[in-house]
């Protein structure tokens, strides 16, 4: 009986307040096709009557009062953080040349040491380039190394007794 | 949803412009519900109201970020909920921070813990005693999202809708969650339901 669309309405209209006089005339003409629900009924409308009922939880009669200075002590202690943001804003110039001047410091050392790096990698790339480039002689030139060595080690030709032979 | 259909977002509006007066306002009309709720999720007095405090100063802080796009009662019980279930999370890792959070039979009366009552006004709290304390009690066993989604039933200014807001689920999920939970309210208040009693309390 829970689908039924009319009495669905009806059940959701109940659990929010009592049912008009025009309402329970409705509901009424309802049950007494289905009898089978009333005491569905019953016991819903007592329990919305119940909850109704049910009382107001004591509220301290100050209540307002101390909310109000909880918002009060807030909007002090917002007062006193953005004095503060305030006051760290103010100090903020004195800061700014030294803040400046050692970002400026830090900023070029960084910068030649970076060149520097860049500079001696493209010398080593370009060494390598121009040892890559070099024509090697071809090692049959070294056959005769040994003998051409020993050749060269020989003492010098006596110039003084050649010339007293001729 | 405009400032105009929705006389609290208009005040709200007042307080965004730093109107104190404004905010007054609103805390005097929703402390109560709002207590309601918090102190359902809780069952804690003391803790309740220093969550309640907090989601009035959670709406005052967060009013310049305010936009009139929902309903300010959803907006209010969004919060409320979030820093019911942030409370019942921290006390869930902190469990012997709760010691001194009472057991359901002591809570009868949560005004005794109060500092600065208010008189408990007797025509208007009917259910007493017995009854009173199986609603509650049945409250407390229900899931976290069927007894807030009960709780927030109670309010009459939300709409279904309002309260899937809150939920942060579909509209069908948030009825079923009000279905279950009235089904197994149903089921443990059956007898004193059946016999009227309520009707009869004073």
């Amino acid at each position: 009986m829970g689908t039924d669309p009319f009495y669905q309405k009806l059940q959701e209209i109940s659990w929010r307040r009592k049912l008009t006089s025009a309402e329970e005339r409705e509901l009424r003409e309802w049950l007494a096709a289905h009898p089978e629900v009333q005491e569905t009924v019953e016991l819903e409308s007592g329990l919305t009557e119940v909850l109704a009922k049910m009382p107001d939880v004591p509220v301290a009669s100050n209540f307002t009062v101390r909310v109000l200075q909880a918002v009060e002590r807030e909007a002090m202690a917002e007062a006193r953080r953005a004095g503060s943001r305030w006051k760290l804003w103010k100090r903020f110039p004195r800061w700014l040349p030294r803040v400046a001047s050692a970002t400026l410091v830090v900023t070029a050392a960084g910068s030649l040491y970076l060149y520097n790096q860049s500079a001696q990698a493209k010398q080593r790339r370009e060494l390598v380039q121009r040892v890559a480039r070099v024509q090697l002689p071809s090692p049959e030139i070294l056959t005769n190394f040994d003998a051409i060595r020993i050749v060269s080690t020989t003492p010098a030709p006596d110039e003084q007794l050649l010339a007293l032979f001729q | 949803m405009s400032a105009e259909r929705d006389p609290d977002a208009a005040l709200m509006l007042r307080v965004k412009q730093g109107d104190t007066a404004a905010f007054e306002q609103l805390v005097e009309k929703y402390k109560q519900p709002v207590m309601n709720v918090v102190y359902r999720m809780l069952h804690d007095a003391t803790e309740a109201e220093d969550v309640a405090q907090n989601v009035f100063v959670q709406v005052y802080k967060s009013a310049a970020r305010y936009e009139v796009s929902s309903k300010f009662s959803t907006w209010l019980f969004t919060i409320a909920r979030n820093l019911s279930l942030n409370e019942l999370r921290r006390r869930s890792r902190h469990p012997a921070d709760s010691m001194d959070a009472g057991h359901p039979e002591q809570e009868e009366q949560p005004s005794q813990q109060f500092e600065d009552k208010k008189t408990f006004s007797p025509p208007e709290s009917l259910l007493h005693g017995e009854l009173e304390q199986k609603i509650e009690e049945a409250l407390t066993e229900l899931p976290e999202n069927q007894r807030t989604a009960i709780l927030l039933c109670r309010q009459d200014e939300l709409s279904y809708e309002d309260i899937a807001k809150v939920l942060q689920c579909s509209l069908s999920a948030t009825k079923s969650l009000i279905h279950r939970g009235r089904e197994a309210l149903k089921q443990k208040l059956k007898p004193y339901l059946r016999t009227g009693v309520w009707r009869d309390i004073k």
